[in-house]
Order: structure tokens, then sequence, then C-alpha cells
């Protein structure tokens, strides 16, 4: 009997090694806000003993956060597990090498909770580069408390946006605005006009260029232009002189004397947060411009979870991953901190927990309803959108006019993609 | 151990510091600012490309530019504050040490991020400058809005920076002969004469170091226009270390980055030079013959 429960007992033990990593010290990095943060050690204080490693957290804000990855991958010292963000996978990892193939840690992270649209979002090069943890899209979120004062409704159109604007300052102040958008929400919100009236994303993805003309555009900069003139957003000289700051952070939102935003529906904490249990934040369904072909829903994958290709500890680094979107306890740990999960198994477990925030979800279902074609990563790329932030910072300071920047953008976008052409 | 090699025992950390964390870098910027390296992939070396974009490229010159009226305005001011305050505190007050101790707080938070980020709210629209304009009557001011005025909030934050230029100041004031401010008072001058015609010449060799060491880091100016403006509005405030970060790190142009880093250690050397040679025209050294 004893003779044989020996090679029992290793038989079993190299099968447990074969499919379980050793314990090991990982390090786990990501951007959000303090909610996300809060939640996601937690989770990493879950999941780090129930695997036998430890995890230390590395966490930031959004800002600066790219060019600290950035860093980190040139000198090779990135953390194990990272949070990436979509756009970042072709300038990281363009040919598919740049991060560890998930798919060769299968045994060990559960891919079947995923749909193949989902998993295609974070290959490059058919390598399975990183895990969509949900999918996002900008939504119109406004202070529907803000609103109530005023004795207005949540407006669900720009007619009604505008209108609201004079109605507010008479009511609340000559402060309160219906609405924000200076520099990366101008660029949405230009790009959301022109897609709108045209149906085309800003990249025509057959040939990496300007999919629009330069009068196509300048109607979407005189959109926004409307806007201003029309005070239902701050001007962008007033924006700047509150320093570099996000609106979030801006004692204006915290009041709600900022009553709407164009945001990430998985940044809905960040933004709902500041305003206290006094206020409420509620997302509504896209707001459309006369005469719109499309909702010009802007939907991508959102954040991923990638494994360092310098790790040493890539199987370690999967089990992580998988706990934290995969097991029961740790999905409801994280909730909806990072938007409604990709995740099957986390999506039923928190939706029959009742665990997801119904604005979140909201927010979400309006992002997953949404029609508009398919969004470029190259809307992203750090010289498209510095082309376009510029030429639309020089309008509203009166330097150049609308015509010339809208020729001004397309000619500095195309030059930018020239090497993707 | 012996003792000729006790001292370089004594050295090595720092020696071993400055090469590894100060001439290995600075050589292999070198290296790369004749590469097409994006961080992720290895160096191609592209001769001169990197240096010649820089000719046709508007945004180093409009940084450039920015950067040498920052440097311009910040280091005289910042200079003739620190001076100002040395001439005060060299005066027997009371409480002397805790007004120089306090004055020279600053110096060592001032380049910090949390004091930036302090400094971006006591600016804004809503901050307690502008609270404190409108208290007795005036227009409050949009200084992070205004191209002009962010350049001037961002030279603010460096100027208030004095301490350490005006404790260099405050030891050479101390170390004035006191006989010749004895003598000239024998002969009548008054306060302004004394410090215009012996103080000043007198610690014109402080002058000169100090004048070195603010303009090299005021071209080297990062933490502040990066928290407060992030180099804005219209790049008013987007120094060229913003530049080459945004090069390096957001628009992975490593090998770009290093040619900007390089020209602005060109134009820093140049203008230290400059300074060198002019010296030999204002600043007195003890038992200079000059009349």
């Amino acid at each position: 009997m004893r003779r044989m429960a020996t090679p029992i007992v290793t038989g079993l033990l190299g099968a447990l090694l074969a499919t379980t990593a050793q314990a090991e010290n990982l390090r786990m990095s990501w951007w959000g806000g303090d909610a996300r943060h809060a939640q996601t050690q937690a989770a990493l204080d879950y999941c780090g003993p129930k695997l036998g490693h430890t995890v230390a957290a590395e966490f930031t804000g959004w800002s600066g956060h790219q060019e600290r990855i950035t860093t980190q991958i040139a000198g090779r010292t990135e953390a194990d597990i990272m949070q990436i963000n979509w756009p970042w996978l072709p300038l990281f990892s363009a040919d598919g090498s740049g991060f560890v193939d998930l798919r060769a840690h299968a045994d060990v992270l559960d891919l079947s909770q995923f749909s193949d649209a989902q998993l295609a979002g974070g290959e490059m090069n058919g390598v399975l580069n990183g895990i969509p943890v949900s999918t996002t899209g900008r939504v119109y979120m406004f202070n529907k408390t803000t609103f109530d004062k005023a004795g207005l409704a949540v407006p669900t159109t720009w007619d009604e946006v505008i209108a609201a604007a004079p109605v507010l300052r008479e009511k609340l102040g000559a402060d309160v605005y219906p609405f924000e958008a200076a520099g990366l929400n101008a660029i949405f919100l230009v790009s959301m006009a022109v897609t709108q009236a045209t149906g085309k994303d800003l990249i025509d993805p057959a040939t990496n260029t300007v999919a629009w003309t330069p009068e196509e555009l300048l109607e979407g900069i005189r959109f926004y232009q409307s806007l201003v003139e029309a005070g239902a957003i701050r001007d962008w000289r007033q924006v700047a002189g509150e320093g570099n700051i996000e609106l979030f952070e801006m004692r204006a939102w915290a009041e709600g004397k900022i009553a709407g935003t164009y945001e990430w529906d998985s940044a809905y904490a960040k933004y709902a947060d500041p305003l206290g249990a006094s206020q409420e934040l509620v997302p509504v369904k896209m707001l459309q411009i006369d005469g719109a072909v499309t909702e010009a829903t802007y939907a991508k994958p959102s954040m991923l979870f990638s494994i360092s290709r310098n790790s040493k500890a890539p199987k370690a680094a999967a089990e992580v991953i998988n706990c934290l979107l995969n097991d029961p306890e740790a999905i409801e740990i994280l909730s909806d901190s990072r938007g409604v999960p990709a995740s099957k198994v986390a999506f039923d477990r928190l939706s029959e927990k009742d665990l997801i925030n119904p604005n979140v979800a909201a927010a979400n279902g309006i992002v997953l309803a949404g029609t508009g074609p398919v969004v470029s990563s190259f809307n992203e790329h750090p010289r498209v959108r510095e082309a376009f932030a510029d030429y639309l910072e020089n309008i509203a300071y009166g330097q150049i006019s609308a015509e010339d920047a809208a020729e001004g953008i397309i000619d500095d976008i195309n030059r930018a993609l020239r090497q993707f052409q | 151990m012996e003792s000729r090699y006790l001292g370089l025992a004594y050295l090595a950390p720092y020696i071993i510091g400055l090469l590894v964390f100060t001439m290995i870098p600075f050589l292999g910027s070198l290296y790369l600012s004749f590469t097409d390296y994006n961080l992720i992939n290895a160096p191609v070396w592209s001769g001169l490309a990197n240096f010649t974009d820089l000719t046709t490229d508007r945004t180093f010159k409009r940084s450039l530019n920015v950067t040498l009226l920052y440097v311009f305005l910040t280091v005289p001011i910042k200079l003739a504050f620190a001076l100002l305050i040395a001439v005060i505190l060299n005066y027997r007050l009371r409480a002397i040490g805790f007004f120089r101790t306090a004055y020279y707080v600053p110096s060592i938070l001032g380049g910090s991020i949390a004091v930036a980020v302090l400094w971006r709210y006591i600016f804004a629209d809503a901050g307690l400058v502008n609270l404190v304009l409108t208290s007795i009557g005036l227009e409050p001011v949009n200084w992070f809005g205004d191209p002009v005025n962010a350049l001037f909030t961002i030279t603010l934050l460096r100027t208030w920076q004095f301490g350490s230029a005006m404790v260099i100041f405050l030891a050479a004031l101390q170390a004035v002969d006191k006989s010749l401010y004895e003598a000239a008072a024998i002969e009548g001058a008054g306060k302004w004469a004394s410090f215009w015609h012996i103080t000043l010449p007198l610690i014109t060799p402080v002058i000169f170091f100090n004048l070195i060491m603010q303009m090299v880091q005021a071209f080297q100016e990062f933490n502040g226009p990066y928290v407060i403006t992030g180099g804005g509005p219209l790049k008013s405030t987007y120094l060229l270390p913003l530049y080459i970060y945004d090069e390096a790190f957001k628009n992975f142009n490593m090998g770009y980055a290093s040619a900007i880093a390089w020209v602005l250690f060109i134009i820093i050397m140049v203008l230290t030079v400059v300074a060198f040679w002019s010296s030999k025209k204002w600043v007195y050294y003890a038992g200079d013959k000059r009349s």
C-alpha cells in the first residue's frame, strides 16, 4: 500500500506543480481614481495570499501614466502585471512580442470567459498581448442635481444643452455651465460632430489617412464654436485658467457648477465621487446634431491586463490576472471599478449580486447599444491628438481661422501617420 | 588600507554615482542623438538627421524662444530678490536666525511637485491670489489662461525659491571688511553709496557664481510648467525640458529628444562661456589691481 501511495502522491504533487506557479513576488501597475485604487489593492490582498504570491501595487492617476510605463519598459523595470490602454498596444508591441502571449498560460487563465471579439481586441499580430477588462466608450454624463435645482430636465439633445445655459446662469449663477469641453473633450466633441454628420471615423482604415474633407471638419469645428458662443461651455482660455488639472479635480465640478461632461463610461466613479452623496451624476444617450446619420458612439476595448515580457514569473502573473477577472470573491471586491466587466462570470456575478452601479451599467449599456463606424486606434496616437489639440487651442485664442485649422489638422495628421500608410 | 587609497575610498561613492548616473547617460544621450530610437527597438544610426530636422521644427523654435525668455526673466529677478533679502537679513535684527531659516525653506521645498501643485491652487481662477485681489476691489486675473501671465506665474515660482542664492549672498556680505564701511562713512558716504561702491564690487565673484548656477538651473526647469500649466496655453510655458520629455516618453522619439537635449546643453555652455568672458570686465577678486 505504502509502495503505491508514494508514486500517487508524487504524481499528484507533480500535476499540481505543473499547473500552479511557485510563490512569487510580483508587481502590478495601473492608473485610476481613488475608488479603483482602493478596490484593486483590496482584491490583490485577497488574490495574493490565496495564490501564495505577494503582489506589490503601483498606482497613479491617468496623467503621466503612459510616460511612466514607457520609461519602465525601456529600462526593463516594468511591473509583472500592467494595466495597458488599448491604443498603447501598437506602440509597445507592434509585432506582438512586446508582452507575454497570454494564450501560453491558458492553463491558469480562463480565456473561455471572454468572447472571440473581446480577445481579438487584445491581439497584436495574432498574439494575445492583453486581456480586455471591459468595453468602454465615451458617454454624456450630466449632474442631475444641478439641472433639478434650475427646474430643468437633464438634456437629451444639443438644443436642450444650449437652451439650458442661460437658465442655469440666471437661476444658479453666472459661473454655472451645462457642459464642459476643452482640451481632449474638445477633440472628442468635434470628432463626434463630424462623424455624426458623415458617418466616417477620423481615420480611413484602408489607407490610414484622414477620412474627412476640410469642409466636413470645418463644420465640426463650427459646431464646437457654436457651443462656446452660446455659453453652453466655458471657452478654452477660462478652462486653462484652472491650471493643468482634470475636470473631476476642479472645484467647479465638485460644486455642480459644471454640470456635464463627455467621458469614458468606466470613469463614472471618478466623476461621480467628487460630487458626494448630495449630487447625482447620470449618463444619457448620445446627443446628436441635426441631420446625424449615426450616433457616432466612440466605443473601444477598454484597458487591458498584460504581462511584461521581462517578467520572471509570467505564470504566477497569469494566475493573479485570472483571480482578478474570474474569481467570485475578487470580482465582488473589484466590482465595477473598471466599468462593466468583460468577463462573463464577472458580469453574471455582479449582476446577480446587484453590485453594478445602475449608472455605470446604464452608461455601459449606452455604449454597447450605440451605433457608429469602427474607431481606429490612431485616433489616440499622440501625434494625432497633439495636432488636433494645438489647432483647436489656436482657434480658441484667435491665432488662426477655423478654415486654416481644418486644413492644418488634416495635413498634420496625415504627416504623422505617414509611417503607417 | 594605505592612506593614499583611503581618500579614493571616501570619494568612491560619489565617483561611482557620477559615472553611473551622470556620465554614462550623458554620453549615451550623445550617441542616441545620432540615432532613430523608439525606446522599444534597438537604435538605428541616422547621422545628423535629428539635428537637421530641428532647423525646420516650429515647436522647437517656439520652445527655445520661450525657454530663453524664461531664463532671461527669471535669473535677474531671482538674483536681485535674493540679494535684497540677503542685505536685509545682514542687519542685526531680533530673531534674525528665525527669519534666515524661514526665507531659506522655500528653496528646499520649491522644486517639489507638492509645491507646484500648491502654486496651481494659489493662482487658479478661484485661488487665493484672486481671492485677495477681489477682496480689495481689483479684477481677478487669469493667471494660467493668458500666455503672458502663465509664463510670469512660472517665473514667480522659481523666484520664490531664492533661498540658496540668498544664503550664498549673505555669506559674501558678512565677509566684506567692515573697516571699508567705516572709512567710507568718515568720508561722508551714505548707505546707498557704500552699497554701490563697496558692497557690490566686493561680492561680484559671488554674483557671478550665483548667475552661472541659477542660469543652468533655469534652463533645466521642468516641474513648475509640467505640473502647473502643462506647457500651455499656446505653448507659452512649453520650456525645452518639457519638449524633450514629450518627444522621449510620449512620442517615443528618444533620438530626437536626445538631439534637443544636446542643443540645450550647447546653449548653456555657450552662455556660460560668454558669462566667463564678460566676468573679466565686471568681477573683482581680492588683490585685483584694477582701479
